[in-house]
C-alpha cells in the first residue's frame, strides 16, 4: 500500500496514467451529457406546480453537488502536503481552487435564476444562500492567497490550512436547510415508485447530469493537473524528453 | 508513520476539530439570527416588536384568500397550523402564490397584530413531479403537501 501511496504521489507516473484515461473519461463526460441534457430539456415532464422552469434543476442540482466536493478535495490534498510533502497532492489543490469557484458561481447563478422565476427574488439572505457565498469568496480567498505569497512552498501551507478550515463550511451549505428555516428547499429523495412525489422520471435524467457534471470536473482537473505537472516538472528530464519527441 | 509526520497529522486534526467545535457553537449561539424568518406562532405569541422589519413563513390559509376588485391589495392569513396571523399587501404575487402554498413576507406587524407586507416570496417543497402523478396521487386521496420547514429550531 505505501508503495501505491509513494507511486501515486510521482508526478511523471500521475502524468502517464491519466493521459491513458482521458480518452474515456471525456467519451463518457459527452455521451451523458448529451444524452442528460436532451433528456432533460425535451422529454422531462413538466412540473405540477413549477411547469418548464424545473428543468433548471438539472443543471442547478449537479453544479451545486459537485462544488461542495472541492473543499474537502483541497483538505485532503493540503493535509497530505503538510504531512508527507507529496509534490502531486499541492498541484491538484493549485488546480481545484479555481474550477471549484467556476462551479459554486454556476450553482449560484444558475440557483438565481431558478429563484428570480420561482421565488420571485434573484437573491435572499437565508442560510443555504449565504453560506454558498461564503464558499465562492473563500476559494477566491485561497486562490489570492496563493498568488500573494511568493514562497511556493510557504503558499502552498497556507493554501492547505484555510481550505481545512473551510471545509466546516461545506457542512454549513449542506445541513443549513435542516437546521435553520430557509427560502430555499431541504434535499429530497428520489422515489422508486411511478405514483410518488420525485418518481424515476424525474430523477434518472438527474443523476445521468450528475454523473456527466462529475465527469467534467474530473476531466477539467486532470487536464489543469497535467498542465501544472509540465509547468513545475518543466526542468525533469522525462518532461524535456516529452517536449522534445513531440 | 514517521513521529514526526504522526505529530503533525494530531496537530491538523486538533486544528479542525477545535474549528469545528467553535464554529458550532457559534452557529449554534446565533440561530435565531440565521432563521430567515419568524413563525406565525412567534409572531401571535408577540416575540416581535411592533414595527420592526422582518419576515414571516408560513402556508397560505385555505380559503383566505381576499383580493380587491379595483387593485392589487390583497389579504390573506398565513398558518403554521397552530397560529394564523392576516397579512395585508399591495403588489404582484410570484405565480406560484395560491392557498396552501408556502410563502416568505417581509413587512412589519402592527398593533392590531397585523402584518404589512412589502414583498411575499413563494416557497416550495422538494417534490416534483408532473401534472399527471399529481392528479393520480390527489385522486387516490395522497397527502402530498409537506410543509417545509415551518418550525424554527428551538432556541
Amino acid at each position: 500500500m505505501w508503495l501505491w501511496f509513494s507511486k501515486l504521489g510521482s508526478p511523471k507516473w500521475f502524468y502517464e496514467l491519466s493521459g491513458k484515461w482521458l480518452p474515456w473519461l471525456a467519451a463518457g463526460m459527452s455521451l451523458l451529457l448529451i444524452v442528460g441534457i436532451i433528456w432533460a430539456l425535451l422529454f422531462v415532464p413538466p412540473d405540477y406546480q413549477q411547469g418548464d422552469t424545473i428543468r433548471i434543476m438539472y443543471v442547478h442540482v449537479p453544479f451545486a453537488s459537485i462544488s461542495l466536493a472541492f473543499f474537502p478535495l483541497m483538505a485532503v490534498a493540503g493535509t497530505i502536503t503538510l504531512v508527507w510533502r507529496m509534490k502531486l497532492a499541492d498541484m491538484v489543490a493549485k488546480t481545484a481552487a479555481p474550477l471549484g469557484a467556476w462551479f459554486t458561481a454556476l450553482a449560484l447563478a444558475s440557483g438565481s435564476i431558478w429563484g428570480s422565476d420561482i421565488w420571485g427574488t434573484w437573491w435572499i439572505w437565508d442560510g443555504r444562500l449565504t453560506s454558498m457565498l461564503l464558499q465562492f469568496f473563500l476559494l477566491v480567498g485561497v486562490i489570492s492567497l496563493r498568488s500573494a505569497l511568493e514562497d511556493a512552498d510557504a503558499a502552498a501551507k497556507a493554501c492547505a490550512l484555510l481550505s481545512i478550515v473551510g471545509c466546516i463550511n461545506v457542512f454549513v451549505i449542506k445541513y443549513s436547510v435542516d437546521w435553520w428555516n430557509t427560502l430555499h428547499q431541504p434535499s429530497g429523495s428520489f422515489s422508486l415508485s411511478d405514483e410518488a412525489p420525485n418518481p424515476p422520471e424525474v430523477w434518472v435524467p438527474l443523476v445521468i447530469m450528475i454523473v456527466a457534471v462529475y465527469l467534467f470536473f474530473v476531466v477539467s482537473l486532470i487536464l489543469s493537473t497535467r498542465n501544472e505537472i509540465l509547468e513545475r516538472e518543466r526542468r525533469s528530464q522525462w518532461v524535456q524528453e516529452l517536449i522534445g519527441a513531440n | 508513520m514517521k513521529a514526526h509526520r504522526q505529530k503533525k497529522l494530531t496537530i491538523i486534526l486538533f486544528v479542525a476539530a477545535g474549528l469545528t467545535v467553535s464554529v458550532g457553537l457559534i452557529l449554534f449561539a446565533m440561530s435565531q439570527n440565521i432563521n430567515l424568518f419568524y413563525t406565525p406562532t412567534q409572531v401571535a405569541e408577540g416575540e416581535v416588536t411592533i414595527g420592526q422589519q422582518i419576515r414571516i413563513g408560513g402556508m397560505v390559509k385555505e380559503g383566505s384568500v381576499v383580493s380587491a376588485n379595483d387593485s392589487l391589495q390583497v389579504r390573506f392569513e398565513t398558518t403554521d397550523f397552530i397560529h394564523a396571523v392576516p397579512i395585508e399587501y399591495e403588489g404582484i404575487l410570484p405565480d406560484l402564490f395560491r392557498e396552501g402554498q408556502g410563502i416568505v413576507a417581509e413587512g412589519t406587524v402592527d398593533a392590531a397584530g397585523v402584518f404589512h407586507a412589502s414583498r411575499v416570496l413563494a416557497k416550495h417543497d422538494e417534490n416534483y413531479m408532473s401534472q399527471e402523478v399529481k392528479a393520480a396521487l390527489d385522486a387516490a386521496g395522497v397527502n402530498t403537501e409537506t410543509h417545509p420547514s415551518l418550525v424554527a429550531p428551538e432556541s
